[in-house]
């Protein structure tokens, strides 16, 4: 699935799902939700964060929302290209332990 | 002393402003960029509280932001039209496993807000709430 805030790469039983809005935030909120309702995961999907600038709670509540889908599905979510603050941030509110990072060398060996 | 107003109607589209302005300003007092990054979240944060909760999305009430640039701070006044808000919850908030499925995954704003500035400080009346932040430039003497 592609749209406005997610763009959709597949390879083996990996999902990448690159988020494309720079802001997660209140107002991106709503499309970031209704995409973890409607994209379809694999066992292991992938948030890359790389051209995300800014995340808020708003935002990390969005996120949640792809948490909730990967548990109910059995799936593995994983984090990739977040910046050094995003990743203070998830570790303040310990969304790393529900989403931990991936690095983009570790998909290698699924393509 | 110097000062910065902005002042926004009180949709959420207009929170990226401020937080632009921020961003600016940051820079402009010579905040290294994490801490101007710490600074744009506890702003936006504040102000989407004041937008929700003090004037409850009333889009022609306003959010007024002061700027105020001192010689070794940068304060951020952020003050909403509403009528005050009661005993704000600042403390530590994390995800909780228990309440993923309920969907209640508000609540941080406040606690990401309290942790990533210096000092803050709220007061509320039936005539609105300020919430002021503040930033130390710790290279100062």
């Amino acid at each position: 699935m592609n749209n406005d805030v997610i763009r959709r790469e597949e390879f083996g039983n990996v999902a990448v799902l690159h988020i494309l809005s720079t802001s997660v935030d209140t107002s991106s909120a709503a499309a970031i939700e209704a995409s973890a309702t409607l994209t379809d995961m694999r066992p292991i999907t992938v948030l890359d964060f790389g051209n995300v600038a800014f995340i808020n709670s708003a935002g990390i509540s969005a996120l949640l929302k792809f948490v909730v889908s990967a548990r109910k599905a059995g799936n593995k979510l994983f984090a990739m290209n977040v910046s050094p603050h995003h990743q203070k941030i998830f570790k303040m509110v310990e969304m790393s332990r529900f989403m931990p990072t991936i690095e983009e060398r570790d998909l290698a060996t699924y393509r | 002393m110097e000062r910065v107003l902005v002042n926004i109607p009180s949709d959420p589209i207009f929170e990226r402003v401020v937080r632009a302005s921020a961003n600016e300003l940051g820079q402009v007092i010579g905040l290294p960029p994490e801490r101007i990054e710490d600074l744009k979240l506890a702003v936006s944060e504040a102000v989407n509280n004041a937008i929700d909760h003090g004037n409850q999305r009333e889009v022609a009430k306003l959010v007024e932001v002061m700027f105020v640039l001192d010689h070794d701070k940068l304060e951020v006044r952020i003050s909403d039209q509403g009528h005050g808000v009661e005993q704000p919850d600042f403390s530590r908030r994390i995800i909780e496993e228990q309440n993923l499925d309920s969907g209640m995954h508000r609540g941080f704003g406040l606690y990401l807000l309290s942790a990533l500035v210096d000092d803050y400080e709220l007061r509320s009346s039936q005539h609105g709430t300020v919430l002021t932040l503040r930033l130390y430039r710790k290279d100062m003497p």
